[in-house]
């Protein structure tokens, strides 16, 4: 075991937060976190700067935009932009999940048309899975690809999507083949989301960032926006959804809402004096543990040999603790931990207020805490069969 | 030992529930205290005024005065039977705040003009938070020179709306209660925004007039700030039966891998020790009430009451928004209309473990049996 970092690597994350403190980036930070109810940040200058760098898509190779670096290099950056507090979901979604998963699966036609642009932090992605009524049960999906000489129309309504608003493409997963086994006949198309036919409208929910739903009308499809193989969609969406759950995000996520909530406490008090010490001890070991299988998960990743239960625990544990400070900061610091970033008298950093809105979704997206501990159960412990 | 509810308790359920018994006025009321995103706030304050006045040409404001003051003498059973259908309808307005400055003025028995307004329907809302971390218990300092009172308090529910202000503070090393009225030049507003969207005030009075101080207050606060506590423990679990309903619900709807999602024992169970720890919290409040009203000090129960109801509702709209996904997050769904104004309500008269350290002392020194035997 090894708990720290390579010279090289803390070298790297020294540089990249000397980048993330300089005043342009905190005046942008700031900017972007005091928007209107009904607006929020899409691509952000400081994503062009850290591709500049050759950062923002790190571990992808040069020809793509990255430095060829490994998942780790990516990890560190993830923990830092969480940590200095830069909207980070344009960027998980664009670069991690969507970018990612072109880059692994994709032909090199889709690499050279759609990779540059989102290292350079120029393109923005999204996910289109949910519907109205498929959730977790995505075998059941309803959006159809239909034949059309030598592509498919594309119909169907995608719900709860992030960030479809500034997206130029979209990973969207369309049921070609009627098939009696669920999980075949599906296909992931790679959709231009400026296409004629996208549509997005706002399901406007309590988070700062609106949910979308994206109706796909009849959108011309070829065999060039295939992102694997057809009706092998399954396998795709299994390794792009164990890319969402290594953890990082969410770990980082909870070592900075406990730092704001310890922060806080020190503010209006003190920690020591706080009838909530020994719950923010227990806190503290949570999120370090949550670290932890974060960073084992992310080792199988880095050895490819992505391990589906590790990654469920790993997502589990750092969700549902992000969620639990999420829920129990405003408790614990008061009632001014309930203002939004918009009161005059909010805490310092907005934060928390913001976090408890946000905490819900921590367990529902990427699959759910349900899923996951039936997948652990299942899969890990060989129960429920 | 006979756990029912008793004839009070009964007796204000059956006038107050049919108020709420549509389901269409229920869903409005559960938004009226939103401050909306885009809308008519006319129509939102249309609504507001017409619930206040049919809760008041029912009585609510008389449950608690004496009927030498015009009231009903209906004690904390009849309160927190209100209480807790309030809860239930989400309802956001100056009653319970009402309710307690009510107690408050009744500390030396005097004010009886004052008592009759809110009798008839006047709303008053309580100043007692000077910080979000202070504890009410000990209420922040008020200047009181010559009949005016010089203050600031934060997190004043429903100040806009009220007629009077009944402020509670500490001065000269003693609680003092001094009741204004809202609309003086020398009272100024700052409408907060918060988590639940809601109506919290930053108030301030500079040498405001103060129209009824009680006297011997100090001695009364421990007594007002429990049954005040009591009360909104009977809100919160109104909260967490009308919660754990939409879940219910929606685990009884929601069908995926071609079934209800409530057949899976992963969403069921949770769903089920909620609705056990609400019944079980649901009856300790009741029973508190009965205490109270027979004169028994619940300053201890009170807050455990309180503590207890505050950690369920987090739980129970934990489990109620994990049921409903992401549909539970959206403007549309009250399952976040019920997660943000949980997390106001359950912190406003202390936070949980605050409540439990504070009444430590209590629970070591109790000594003899309750009136339902040894626990």
């Amino acid at each position: 075991m090894n708990l720290e970092l390579t010279p090289e690597q803390e070298s790297f994350r020294r540089a990249v937060c000397a980048l993330l403190c300089e005043e342009s980036v905190r005046e942008e930070v700031a900017r972007a976190r005091r928007l209107p109810a009904d607006q929020e940040p899409g691509l952000l200058e400081v994503y062009r700067r850290l591709a500049e760098r050759g950062w923002l898509a790190i571990n992808w190779p040069a020809e793509h935009g990255g430095l060829g670096s490994s998942v780790v290099e990516k990890a560190i950056l993830t923990e830092q932009m969480i940590v200095h507090g830069i909207p980070d979901v344009v960027h998980t979604l664009s670069v991690d999940i969507v970018g990612l998963a072109i880059q692994r699966l994709g032909t090199e036609a889709q690499k050279r048309r759609w990779l540059p642009r989102i290292a350079a932090g120029e393109g923005a992605g999204c996910v289109l899975l949910t519907e109205p009524e498929i959730g977790s049960d995505l075998g059941g999906l309803s959006t159809r690809a239909e034949p059309d000489g030598d592509g498919w129309r594309l119909h169907g309504r995608k719900v709860y999507s992030l960030k479809s608003q500034f997206a130029d493409l979209a990973l969207c997963a369309a049921r070609t083949t009627e098939s009696e086994v669920r999980f075949h006949g599906i296909t992931v198309f790679i959709v231009p989301m400026r296409a004629p036919g996208v549509r997005v409208e706002p399901l406007w929910s309590m988070s700062d960032e609106r949910f979308n739903q994206v109706v796909l009308s009849g959108i011309r499809l070829t065999a060039e926006d295939v992102l694997g193989e057809v009706d092998d969609g399954w396998q795709v969406l299994h390794d792009l959804l164990g890319i969402e759950r290594t953890g990082i995000e969410f770990e980082a996520k909870a070592r900075r809402l406990l730092d704001a909530v310890l922060d806080e406490t020190e503010r209006t008090g003190s920690v020591e004096g706080s009838e909530y010490g020994e719950l923010l001890v227990e806190l503290d070991a949570e999120v370090w543990a949550g670290q932890l299988l974060a960073w084992h998960a992310l080792g199988d990743m880095l050895d490819g040999d992505l391990d589906d239960v590790r990654c469920g625990m790993a997502k589990w544990h750092t969700t549902e603790t992000a969620k639990r400070i999420s829920e129990l900061g405003p408790e614990i610091c008061g009632l001014t931990a309930l203002l939004s970033a918009r009161d005059a008298e909010a805490a310092p950093g907005w934060l928390l207020e913001s976090a408890f809105r946000d905490a819900p979704g921590l367990t529902l997206a990427s699959g759910t805490s349900e899923v996951m501990l039936s997948l652990i159960a299942s899969a890990g412990l060989g129960l429920l069969g | 030992m006979e756990i029912r509810l008793s004839a009070a308790q009964l007796a204000v359920q059956a006038r107050f529930a049919p108020l709420f018994d549509d389901e269409e006025l229920t869903s409005s009321i559960r938004r009226m205290g939103e401050q909306p995103r885009a809308g008519t706030p006319a129509e939102i304050e249309q609504l507001r005024q017409l619930v206040w006045g049919a809760l008041t040409d029912l009585g609510a404001t008389r449950l608690l005065l004496p009927e030498r003051h015009g009231g009903e003498a209906a004690g904390q059973q009849g309160a927190v039977a209100l209480a807790e259908l309030l809860g239930g309808v989400l309802y956001q307005g100056p009653l319970l705040d009402t309710m307690t400055a009510t107690e408050a003025v009744l500390a030396d028995g005097t004010n009886g003009k004052l008592l009759e307004r809110i009798g008839e329907g006047a709303p008053v809302a309580l100043a007692v938070r000077e910080s979000g971390s202070d504890t009410p218990a000990v209420p922040g300092p008020v200047e009181l020179v010559g009949g005016q009172l010089t203050a600031r308090r934060r997190f004043v529910n429903y100040a806009a709306d009220a007629e009077y202000l009944c402020l509670i503070g500490t001065g000269q090393g003693q609680p003092i209660c001094a009741v204004t009225a809202r609309e003086h030049p020398t009272v100024s507003l700052r409408r907060q925004q918060d988590t639940g969207r809601g109506e919290w005030y930053d108030v301030a009075l500079d040498r405001t007039p103060v129209l009824a101080a009680p006297a011997g207050f100090g001695a009364a606060w421990p007594r007002v700030l429990a049954a005040a506590r009591l009360r909104q423990s009977a809100y919160l679990v109104g909260m967490c039966q009308a919660a754990l309903a939409l879940a219910v619900r929606r685990a009884t709807t929601r069908r995926q891998f071609g079934q209800p999602i409530g057949r899976f024992q992963a969403l069921a169970f949770p769903l089920a020790a909620a609705a056990t720890r609400i019944e079980g919290a649901c009856w300790l409040v009741r029973a508190t009430a009965w205490e109270a009203d027979q004169g028994i000090d619940i300053r201890l129960r009170a807050a455990q009451a309180l503590a207890m109801a505050a950690d369920l509702s987090r739980t129970t709209m934990s489990a109620t928004m994990q049921v409903h996904g992401a549909y539970g997050m959206t403007e549309g769904a009250d399952s976040q209309l019920f997660y943000r104004r949980a997390a106001v309500e359950r912190s406003w008269l202390g936070s949980p473990r605050a409540l439990r350290a504070e009444v430590v002392p209590l629970l070591v020194q109790r000594r003899s049996d309750s009136v339902i035997g040894r626990r």
